[in-house]
């Protein structure tokens, strides 16, 4: 391979990796972040259904005991009435319950992304750190070979990255998990 | 008297869920904000029950489950994980380390209950 060709290769590999790697943190940002919305419009619908559903379910045991404290309504039927509310009310403060872990997983997605940014920004940094430390006049082989050295640094450190970076919640909806008891 | 949990997650609205759901069902239970003061809390007193989180600052719940395997007052102790994490491959080491059961947030309270009732009674 001729001196031109080799600093053409280097500069290549750099740029394609400089790409490559860029590109994939950014589509897991992007990917994390769209799963964070996904929960949380999820998490917003669910809880504002809850609550109205509570509110009604008060509202509608009140105005029970309103008629059962006048003497009027003090029936089986009304005591019967009473019980499916309360039952129902139950149910909607168990999915409002459900529906409030969202800032659990939101939570560690909204700091994965964080974390991945910051660990791009130090790959980045790196790379801008080996090519300040580049002399403006050296000879083609010396700039190849520094330019290797930075291909190198970068996907060794993009790889580092990554394997400190857990993707913990595959979780898209707020629908309660799967239960297994060994 | 109320059987006592221990239940260890660093996220704070999630603890304060799994004692919402656990005390209204009439159990004791004491909050640990990480596997580190999780262990603390069990070496200070015998739980009945352990339910703990995976991934948390300091020492992680598969961590925890070991730590506490290795004490004589935890081998028959009943420890269930309830995190995030639903892949077979951490279920597995989960059931390594001594887990006896993996629940996947977000967690139902009354289903919660039913397995904790189930476990402990």
């Amino acid at each position: 391979m001729t001196t031109e060709n080799l600093l053409g290769s280097q500069v290549k590999r750099l740029l394609t990796s400089l790409s490559d790697h860029g590109n994939q943190h950014l589509t897991e940002v992007e990917t994390d972040l769209v799963q964070t919305t996904y929960l949380l419009s999820e998490a917003i619908d669910k809880l504002g259904a809850s609550f109205m559903a509570i509110h009604d379910g008060i509202s509608a045991q009140k105005e029970l005991v309103d008629l059962l404290l006048d003497g009027t309504a003090a029936t089986p039927e009304s005591q019967e009435r009473i019980k499916a509310l309360q039952d129902e009310v139950a149910r909607h403060v168990n999915a409002a319950v459900t529906g409030l872990q969202f800032q659990d997983m939101t939570s560690q997605l909204i700091g994965r992304t964080v974390r991945r940014i910051a660990g791009l920004r130090d790959v980045l940094g790196a790379v801008g750190a080996s090519s300040a430390g580049m002399a403006s006049e050296c000879k083609q082989e010396e700039t190849a070979a520094a330019l290797s050295e930075i291909s190198k640094a970068l996907e060794e450190q993009s790889a580092k990255l990554e394997s400190v970076l857990w993707k913990a919640v595959s979780q898209t909806h707020m629908e309660s998990g799967d239960i297994e008891l060994f | 008297m109320a059987k006592s949990i221990l239940a260890v997650d660093d996220s704070g609205s999630l603890r304060q869920m799994v004692v919402f759901s656990l005390r209204a069902a009439g159990y004791q239970v004491t909050e640990a904000v990480d596997g580190q003061d999780g262990l603390d809390k069990a070496k200070a007193q015998v739980f009945d029950l352990v339910l703990t989180d995976q991934n948390m600052p300091r020492m992680d719940g598969l961590t925890l489950i070991r730590s506490l395997r290795a004490l004589p007052t935890y081998q028959r102790v009943p420890i269930l994980m309830l995190t995030t994490e639903s892949s077979d491959e951490m279920k597995s080491k989960g059931r390594a380390a001594g887990a006896n059961g993996w629940l996947v947030k977000p967690f139902d309270p009354q289903r919660l209950t039913e397995v904790v009732k189930k476990v402990i009674g």
